[in-house]
């Protein structure tokens, strides 16, 4: 049984087709890229996943359950967290604080979930500053932010949309190492990101998007040698690799 | 917990306060005086209970409605059944805690203004229904307009009424201790902190596991809750209470305003405003409020459209701020005045 | 009895469409103001309050007849309510540096002015019951069984003009297109060359010009008085619940079933339980469909 089962969603936002008939699986363990031109559906995929709004039709299930009318705090419960691609960090806590609001979903304890949360922070290489106001972080630390707070909740999938995002290269290998650290404790993997060195090195299995659909699936090789995903997408430069 | 601001010094000047309102009436005898400390208590406490709706992001402009279903449940009880105010006040307790969770379901689920927009609807509705109804439904004496007056007993504990003004001076005071306390307590715990990230952004919060709409209906009830049993102290204080002045939009504003004076979405912020304005407030309506009826809500109306244009947090930032800045001068006088190569003072 | 029965119904239908008529004229600029800019204006209710005395003073010292004096309110409010959002509501904006501000702060700031202003009017009015003499106040036209009173049924017509003068001025002109944009996406407009704020000022004159017209139309048959003002805004809050925050036809038709409603329950119950069923009203639409009859914004 995969842990994650999307069979033919479909969005719609007023007339615009946003997804049309995406179906994924994701096997427990798996690091799998999403990519694909902005625009593509990505978000909207991962909103349907994490039910920040359903899909139209088609459904998703979650180690073999169905999701379909469940509230985004039930799909946390049940073990998905997501990072918002615009981050949305509570400006007027400190890191900690922001942090352990994800640790409380899973203990009523205040002092558990702190040392919980100081545990994430530190894996995240983020606990020197955990006593810093959310509001006074740079962009990109609010991405980490995000890592921090969606991994507080102990998830067993975790989708992390454009968590690179304006990182410096030795940055992103950190992080790259870091995200594989997170795999290797057990959690599966949705990657959205636009730098496709990182998302080839990263990920095993790689979706590419266009419009809506499912255009190319497989391996980073098998994807990057696609002539419609180097139509679509990629560019010249790894048309020839 | 950490917090860089954690403050001492605040605490201090906390406990030093508790002292002093501890002791204040063995000193003062003026009934007046301590009037005014029994408002200040009073409006603490309401701008305290009513915080705990907005610590979930929500606005209430009808609070004043709970007030007197609260007052008028017990006083009702204690005209026809002579139930005494004490249990009276616990039954209006109940039925606001159930009224509020039915009034702010519908909205709760909503993203907009619906709340704000239904706490006034409903206030004004109720304060409407009951200034024009003499009997309610099963013949309950609601006397409309005139409003209830609490039979005198003369001293008389055991039915929520005394002669002098300490015994109520005490209760106010120890009323809003607890409603400080408990919204102290909750800020700690799991509930303070999705609360926090409910009114911070629901989005995120929800994707990391909170039910938005449970918990800001538990924030209501318990809201409710503590708004009716200051409506039974208001009856019993004040021995009256009518639709117009208990349950109109002018003690809504009121008790929001205190709140949002001192920092409305704070645990003390209720408290500092109720200093500043209950006894300014007072003073106005006892010297202007015969001849300038209204002088007193066109200045509260007045107060509050400066204070979000200007001071949208309230007192409370700048409060911290000042504090801050004392305690570092009286920690370490060395430090702030140390040139890297002068000699340093000693410390006072 | 049962012919009886039909009468009764019949014209307490009619009276319902005449008050529905009063309702949607209020709130149909306070559904204008919510749906461009995106704040519910609290004071709405002191601003009709204070049509409502103009329309009185101008009557008082001028012998104007209450239509006329329409002439005159409807470009002195758009004025006033041009200015407030200008001076009072930007600076919301401004501070948030956003184009969309957060709600629950001008939610207060207008709650205060709500104050200031009914605060200032019993002060200075002083908080007596004034009414005009007016010949329409007691004209009626018959209409068979039943009669309707004449200024009423002249705001139930006012209600149609208005909301058909904003469709007009929506669709159809150019000042129009913009505050619509602003409406849709601020943003993008703004990029467009739009000048937010001033669409803002002006959708916030004309919204508040909108209710000071039905606030001096009602003044022929409704009393003159300070706290006049809240009870009606509480009204117009359930009309555009009802028919959805931000939709003018909405409005209409929200106001004109809360008439209704109000005045078919009416003769079963006394006239201020009639208002517990708006106020249930209003929360089985905020339950069931809280983006109301013809609701555009998402919830």
């Amino acid at each position: 049984m995969s842990l994650l089962q999307v069979e033919k969603i479909n969005k719609n936002f007023g007339g615009l087709v946003a997804v049309r008939d995406f179906s994924l699986s994701v096997e427990k363990g798996e690091i799998v890229g999403l990519i694909g031109p902005n625009g593509a559906g990505k978000t909207t995929v991962f909103n349907m996943i994490a039910h920040f709004y359903p899909p139209d039709s088609g459904r998703i299930f979650y180690e073999g359950k169905d999701l379909t009318g469940m509230k985004p705090y039930e799909i946390c419960q049940l073990g998905i967290a997501r990072t918002f691609q615009v981050t949305k960090p509570f400006v007027n806590n400190t890191v900690l604080e922001n942090v352990m609001v994800g640790a409380f979903s899973r203990t009523n304890d205040p002092r558990e979930a702190q040392s919980k949360s100081l545990a994430v922070l530190r894996k995240v290489d983020f606990f020197a500053q955990r006593n810093l106001l959310a509001g006074e972080l740079t962009t990109v630390d609010h991405k980490r932010l995000e890592l921090a707070r969606a991994l507080a909740t102990e998830p067993k999938l975790l989708l992390l949309d454009e968590v690179m995002a304006g990182l410096t290269p030795s940055e992103k290998v950190q992080l790259l190492g870091l995200l594989r650290s997170i795999r290797d404790e057990g959690i599966t993997l949705i990657v959205v990101e636009h730098d496709m060195k990182a998302v080839m090195t990263l990920c095993e299995r790689i979706v590419l998007m266009h419009r809506g659909e499912k255009l190319v699936e497989g391996t980073p090789q098998q994807v990057s040698s696609n002539p419609q995903a180097i139509a679509a997408y990629l560019g010249e430069e790894y048309g020839t690799t | 917990m950490e917090k860089e601001n954690r403050l001492t010094l605040g605490w201090w000047i906390i406990g030093i306060g508790g002292v002093i309102f501890l002791l204040v009436p063995l000193f003062v005898r003026n009934p007046y005086l301590l009037h005014i400390f029994i408002l200040i208590f009073y409006f603490a406490y309401l701008g305290t209970a009513w915080g705990l709706i907005s610590m979930a992001g929500q606005l209430s402009l009808g609070h004043a409605a709970l007030i007197g279903i609260g007052g008028y449940t017990s006083t009702l009880m204690f005209m026809e059944w002579g139930v005494t105010p004490w249990a009276g006040m616990f039954v209006g307790a109940a039925i606001c805690g159930i009224v509020g969770v039915i009034i702010g379901y519908p909205a709760f689920r909503l993203k907009g203004p619906y709340f704000a927009l239904t706490s006034i609807a409903f206030a004004e509705i109720l304060r409407i229904y009951v200034e024009n109804t003499e009997e309610g439904p099963f013949g309950i004496p609601l006397k409309a307009a005139m409003g209830l007056l609490i039979p005198l007993k003369g001293q008389a504990p055991e039915v929520f009424q005394f002669q002098e003004k300490e015994p109520y001076y005490y209760i106010a005071f120890a009323m809003m201790c607890i409603a400080i306390l408990i919204n102290y307590t909750i800020t700690r715990r799991k509930f303070g902190f999705y609360l926090m990230a409910i009114r911070s952004d629901q989005d995120a919060g929800e994707s990391l596991g909170i039910n938005s709409t449970r918990y800001k209906l538990m924030a209501m009830a318990l809201s409710c809750v503590l708004t009716a049993i200051g409506g039974t102290f208001y009856a019993q204080y004040f021995r009256y209470i009518n639709p117009e002045r208990a349950m109109g939009l002018g003690m809504s504003i009121e008790i929001a305003l205190v709140g949002v004076v001192g920092g409305w979405q704070t645990v003390l912020g209720p408290t500092i405003g109720s200093i500043l304005l209950s006894p300014s407030g007072e003073l106005v309506r006892a010297y202007f409020g015969g001849t300038y009826a209204g002088l007193h809500l066109f200045l509260y109306g007045l107060l509050l459209m400066v204070v979000i244009l200007f001071l949208p947090n309230g007192l409370n930032d700048p409060i911290r701020r000042a504090l801050k800045r004392l305690e570092a001068r009286i920690r370490r006088p060395a430090v702030l005045t140390a040139q890297p190569n002068a000699p340093t003072k000693d410390s006072g | 009895m049962d012919f009886e029965f039909i009468e009764l119904l019949i014209s307490s239908f009619v009276m319902g469409l005449l008050l529905g008529g009063l309702y949607a004229a209020v709130a149909v600029g306070l559904s204008l103001i919510f749906g461009i800019i995106r704040v519910i204006n609290f004071a709405h209710g002191a601003f009709l309050m204070l049509a409502m005395y103009t329309g009185f003073w101008l009557w008082y010292f001028f012998g104007m007849s209450p239509y006329l004096s329409l002439l005159i309110i409807a470009p002195l409010f758009f004025f006033f309510g041009y200015i407030v959002q200008d001076l009072i509501i930007k600076p919301m904006f401004v501070r948030e540096k956003a184009l969309v501000v957060e709600p629950l702060g001008v939610l207060l700031l207008m709650a205060g002015f709500d104050l200031v202003l009914s605060n200032l009017a019993l002060l200075f009015f002083k908080s007596d019951f004034r009414s005009i003499i007016s010949p329409f106040a007691s004209a009626t036209i018959s209409l068979g069984f039943t009669s309707i009173n004449v200024s009423r049924f002249i705001v139930f017509l006012l209600a149609f003009a208005i909301t058909g003068f904003l469709y007009w001025l929506l669709n159809r002109t150019e000042i129009g297109i913009a505050i619509r944009s602003v409406g849709q996406n601020r943003e993008a407009a703004a990029l467009c060359g739009v000048n937010v704020y001033q669409i803002y000022a002006f959708t916030f004159g004309i919204g508040t010009a909108s209710v000071a017209i039905a606030g001096g139309a009602i003044v022929p048959f409704y009393y003159v008085n300070p706290a006049m003002g809240l009870p009606l805004a509480v009204k117009s809050f359930i009309v555009v619940v009802l028919g959805g925050l931000g939709s003018i036809p909405g409005a209409l038709l929200g106001g004109l079933i809360l008439g209704v409603v109000e005045s078919i329950t009416a003769p079963f119950v006394t006239a201020t339980s009639s208002a517990i069923f708006s106020f249930l009203l209003f929360i089985i639409v905020l339950f069931i469909r809280p983006k109301g009859l013809m609701g555009v914004l998402e919830a």
